[in-house]
């Protein structure tokens, strides 16, 4: 069994701070990391490595440094790494994007599942999973909060449906997007760390491995400009004595939590 | 010259980092005032590696040498110094004298185990008339057929209620002296004759377990003898002296909390209609902690690259104790002024790191030793030698 991932590098935002009324971010430190919610899909993949034997492989389209992401994953527990890094790849919109993930997939060869993050931090446009699920003609199932179980083909899973959730089956090769409250991704083992630098390998591809041309990444959208959204208020004040207002915490926490 | 970490070291301590945030941190208070030991941290840093961060991988380590170790030892002691002393004591020095003296089968029997974190190590040699002194140790081994026999009580061993192997030194022969007539030997909990004594009732690190250790005609076997026989002394020498460069990485932790803390009340509290980061007596305080501070990193990390790098680094390592503990003085001293009453009071952390600093000034070799070590060395190769 082979789950592929596909990972994104985003700049760190604990490194800026968003100024609203000069409209500006600043940025203090320049740190990339993993898009915390591609780290539950890789989570969810190492879950089924460790419960079936599957084979993980990680995907990553980026500038050279993106190689720091992948070697991330390598040491949470991945098998293979590809970075899909060119020139070209520069200034890709989501439905470029798809197509040198979808043309590096295929290279890659065969697999059985595609998990992907519910959404990335930075752009937060969640287009990458339907559009890959589309180009390579695969059942796809979003906003996956649980797999359930996997047999013979046929995977089940809980999928965020508006205030609950829907149990969906899927038969494989299919492709899901995991939402952040799936799991908890685990902390890299200090030795695989070492050797994600050390030892093993992430494998370049570009535009001419892919077999893509330039103006096949032509973008189908333009950026016309940017803007800082209203400032809102975070969090709501519940008001009474602290009696009245504990019983009013713990009602809203108990609908808010899922058991 | 290049001043940059490889990446792996960039990583490493991105998962340090996230790990003391995570699962040390929330503990930090509770285990000093409850006494206890924090063992389902233990476990957790087992199973990523950290109870074994020095140590090649063939032996069960995870090969980050020792300016892994010292990230290691930073990022722990910036939020729990409790958790960090009970690391240092079973990676530093217990496991480590097995690392430096022992053989193959030695490493692979009892090495492995403790660089998984399998097992707690610990490292044995104070004693009530011997500290700073540590030729002046009374516990005797004496050989008896295929075994040597241990008879007493050892002091203040950090882990020494828990650990599963200990490195202990022993007098195998009084009439040599600290050359010759030393002995180290691994022993396990389980050997008869091996008995936990009173625990210590600390001023700090109280989440670390002090405890008194008694061998009551307690049986070695032979092959347990730690490095060569008779050279014990020289083991547990050189197993300090590396320990001695991680006292100085905690303690640049610890100086880093307090300087980071500083910082953000200074902008937070209000005084005089400004916040206090406006005023120059603070101005100058900060300037101060954090002048020390880069000067002990690099001190530090240098000195760790010295090890790695298989350089001397005797004389480095103990100015990474003497200052590195005197610069955490220094800071948390300043930390606890610019909080003023709150950082007295049992609540904040900040009164609870003034008590767990102090130990760094004395465990491991005090201030005094790592002067003497310092300048024996210095003085050695114009000919002086300096006895304590």
């Amino acid at each position: 069994m082979r789950v592929i991932v596909p990972i994104k590098q985003i700049l760190d935002p604990a490194g800026f701070v968003v100024h609203r009324r000069m409209e500006r971010v600043f940025v203090n430190v320049e740190n990339y990391i993993i898009n915390p919610n591609d780290k539950n899909a890789l989570e969810e993949a190492l879950r089924l490595k460790d419960a079936h034997g599957a084979e993980v492989v990680v995907l990553s389209l980026g500038e050279p440094r993106v190689d720091d992401a992948l070697r991330e994953a390598l040491a949470m527990g991945a098998d293979q790494s590809f970075l899909l890094t060119d020139e070209a790849f520069a200034e890709v919109d989501a439905a470029a994007a798809a197509l040198i993930l979808g043309k590096a997939i295929e290279k890659i060869g065969e697999y059985d599942l595609i998990l992907t993050g519910q959404r990335a931090l930075d752009t937060g446009a969640s287009q990458i999973g339907p559009r890959l699920a589309e180009y390579l003609g695969l059942p796809q199932v979003l906003e996956v909060r649980k797999v359930s179980s996997l047999d013979n083909g046929t995977l089940r899973a809980k999928r965020n449906w508006e205030d609950g959730y829907a149990e969906v089956e899927v038969s494989l090769p299919a492709l899901l997007s995991i939402a952040p409250q799936a799991n908890q991704p685990r902390y890299p083992h200090g030795a695989r760390i070492m050797n994600a630098y050390r030892e093993w390998k992430v494998t370049t591809w570009s535009l001419a491995d892919l077999g893509l041309s330039e103006e096949e990444l032509s973008p189908l959208t333009r950026l016309q400009r940017e803007a800082f959204p209203p400032e809102r208020t975070l969090g709501e004040i519940i008001v009474g004595t602290p009696d009245e207002a504990a019983r009013e915490l713990a009602l809203v926490l108990r609908e808010a939590v899922d058991w | 010259m290049d001043f940059t970490f490889p990446k792996e070291y960039h990583l490493f301590r991105r998962m340090v980092r996230e790990f003391a945030e995570n699962e040390a941190r929330p503990l930090a208070s509770e285990i000093d005032r409850e006494d206890r030991v924090p063992f389902e941290t233990i476990e957790k840093a087992a199973k990523l590696g950290l109870m074994g961060v020095p140590f090649p991988q063939k032996y069960g380590g995870i090969g980050a040498g020792e300016i892994g170790y010292c990230i290691l030892m930073e990022e722990i002691d910036k939020v729990c110094p409790s958790t960090a002393a009970i690391i240092g004591a079973h990676t530093g020095i217990g496991a480590m004298a097995i690392y430096l003296g022992g053989t193959e089968e030695q490493k692979q029997k009892y090495l492995v185990p403790l660089a998984r974190g399998e097992k707690v190590g610990a490292f044995v040699l104070t004693e009530a008339d011997a500290g700073s002194d540590a030729a002046a140790i009374k516990t005797r081994a004496v050989r008896d057929g295929d075994d040597y026999v241990l008879n007493g009580t050892k002091t203040f061993n950090t882990n020494g209620g828990h650990a599963d192997i200990l490195s202990v030194m022993a007098v195998t022969d009084p009439s040599l002296g600290a050359r010759g007539g030393i002995t180290a030997f691994i022993v396990e909990k389980e050997f008869p004759g091996v008995h936990v004594g009173r625990k210590e009732n600390k001023m700090g690190i109280r989440g670390s377990q002090t405890a008194e250790i008694i061998f009551e005609d307690c049986r070695v076997p032979k092959e347990n003898v730690l490095g060569q026989f008779g050279a014990g002394f020289i083991t547990f020498m050189q197993t300090l002296d590396v320990g001695r460069l991680s006292i100085g990485a905690a303690s640049l932790g610890g100086a880093d909390a307090c300087l980071e803390a500083s910082i953000q009340w200074a902008k937070t509290r209000q005084q005089f209609g400004v916040p206090i980061a406006q005023k120059q007596s603070v101005h100058f305080m900060i300037a101060d902690m954090a002048t020390e501070i880069e000067a002990l990193r690099s001190l530090v990390y240098r000195t760790a690259w010295l090890v790695d790098t298989d350089q001397p680094f005797s004389k480095e390592a103990a100015m990474c104790k003497v200052y590195g503990s005197e610069v955490i003085h220094r800071c948390i001293d300043s930390a606890l002024q610019i909080h003023g009453a709150l950082g007295y009071s049992r609540d904040f952390w900040v009164e609870r790191a003034f008590r767990d600093q102090r130990i760094t000034e004395i465990f491991e070799g005090t201030s005094e030793v790592q002067r003497i070590v310092i300048a024996s060395q210095i003085f050695r190769p114009e000919g002086v030698r300096i006895s304590a």
